[in-house]
């Protein structure tokens, strides 16, 4: 159940440039709104792209908000193919 | 009573329209925007008082919370996109809200189970091709957005059939107007797994010939499951869902044709035009 709201949070940021910045600022704050295992909160806070792709995260989401957070494709590209 | 007059589909990759990300070759950018150009011509020449368009989400106006796989915007006016990560420009449209409403009731009333939304956004999938299309933003729409992003989703033989649907619908309607049916997504491209960039270009020509030739049946029927088709066009590939409700939507008068076909890593999709339109 805790998958929906890894995408919940990865959907938020994308469509709000306020919180996608939170997101890097203050990581801890913003993943407190959300129902998260402590495996998804680390994940997510380490930014482990591969972990949560692994995980079961929509994989179109993970882009977007890598983009949103400030990295470039390339980057997001490298991060998706080194294995968890 | 009202026509289908033509038919356009398209891909919406945001670089088409923005900045290009790492660079693309020229002559490859060239024959896409000449494509739209060509699509653009036929399109003014049908002279379409109003445009259907299929098209998908990227999550900004659906989610898991809310999933429908068809969903009708039927308001007075529409605007966007939502999230702009690509800086397109900002538009409003007006909606065709009195075809949306009777495609909705229509629908309800006979087997295709629409959802409706009196305030539905726009998204890159309609701005992008829009901006070449009808670059004057005159033209009202009938959004509807198809579930090409999130599984579990219609089945492309759904998809189809809701296009012979519309195009049934837009006949009955007894209003003395002219209809243009747009889709748009695709084709082969994998947004955000390790495949990332990958393009199937075997694969987007075979489907684009099928589509040329009436072979949509052979479409559908080797590709039941999402999960096969995404195997082999990526998840953004789902996005063929678009292209087979329009070509479901063309009376047999209009002929189809490729108007381009670019395989473009640089733009993470394998990039086509495809027009339907009378002699």
């Amino acid at each position: 159940m805790s998958l929906y709201q890894v995408n919940k949070l990865l959907r938020d940021a994308n469509c709000n440039a306020e919180l996608a910045q939170r997101c890097c600022t203050e990581p801890e704050a913003v993943l407190q709104n959300y129902d998260l295992t402590p495996e998804e909160r680390e994940a997510i806070k380490n930014w482990q792209v591969r972990k949560l792709y692994d995980m079961g995260a929509n994989p179109f989401l993970l882009l977007v908000y890598s983009m949103a957070t400030g990295n470039d494709m390339r980057a997001y590209v490298k991060a998706i193919n080194q294995p968890s | 009573m009202a026509e289908i007059v033509a038919g356009i589909a398209t891909s919406h990759v945001p670089f088409m329209a923005a900045q290009p990300w790492g660079g693309v070759d020229e002559g490859q950018h060239g024959r896409v925007v000449a494509g739209l150009g060509e699509a653009q011509k036929l399109l003014e020449q049908a002279r379409p008082d109003a445009l259907v368009i299929f098209s998908t989400d990227h999550f900004d106006r659906c989610f898991y919370d809310n999933l429908p796989p068809f969903l009708v915007g039927v308001g007075e006016e529409a605007e966007g996109p939502v999230t702009n990560l690509s800086r397109l420009p900002k538009v409003k449209l007006k909606v065709a809200g009195d075809l949306g409403r009777f495609i909705v009731s229509e629908g309800l009333e006979n087997g295709v189970d629409f959802a409706l939304s009196q305030d539905l956004a726009l998204d890159h999938a309609e701005v992008v091709p829009l901006s070449f299309l009808t670059p004057r933003w005159d033209l009202p729409i009938v959004p509807i957005v198809v579930n090409a992003f999130a599984p579990p989703m219609p089945s492309l033989k759904r998809c189809w059939q809701v296009g012979t649907f519309i195009r049934e619908t837009v006949e009955r309607w007894p209003e003395k107007k002219r209809i243009a049916v747009i889709g748009t997504g695709g084709l082969s491209h994998w947004v955000g797994p390790p495949e990332t960039g990958r393009v199937n270009a075997e694969f987007d020509r075979w489907f684009l010939q099928c589509l040329v030739e009436g072979r949509e049946a052979e479409v559908i029927a080797q590709y039941k499951k999402a999960e096969e088709l995404e195997k082999v066009a990526g998840n953004g590939g789902q996005e063929i869902r678009d292209w087979l409700a329009v070509a479901g939507a063309m009376p047999t008068s209009l002929k189809p044709r490729v108007l381009a076909y670019e395989p473009i890593p640089q733009w993470v999709t394998g990039t086509g035009v495809m027009a339907w339109a009378g002699n």
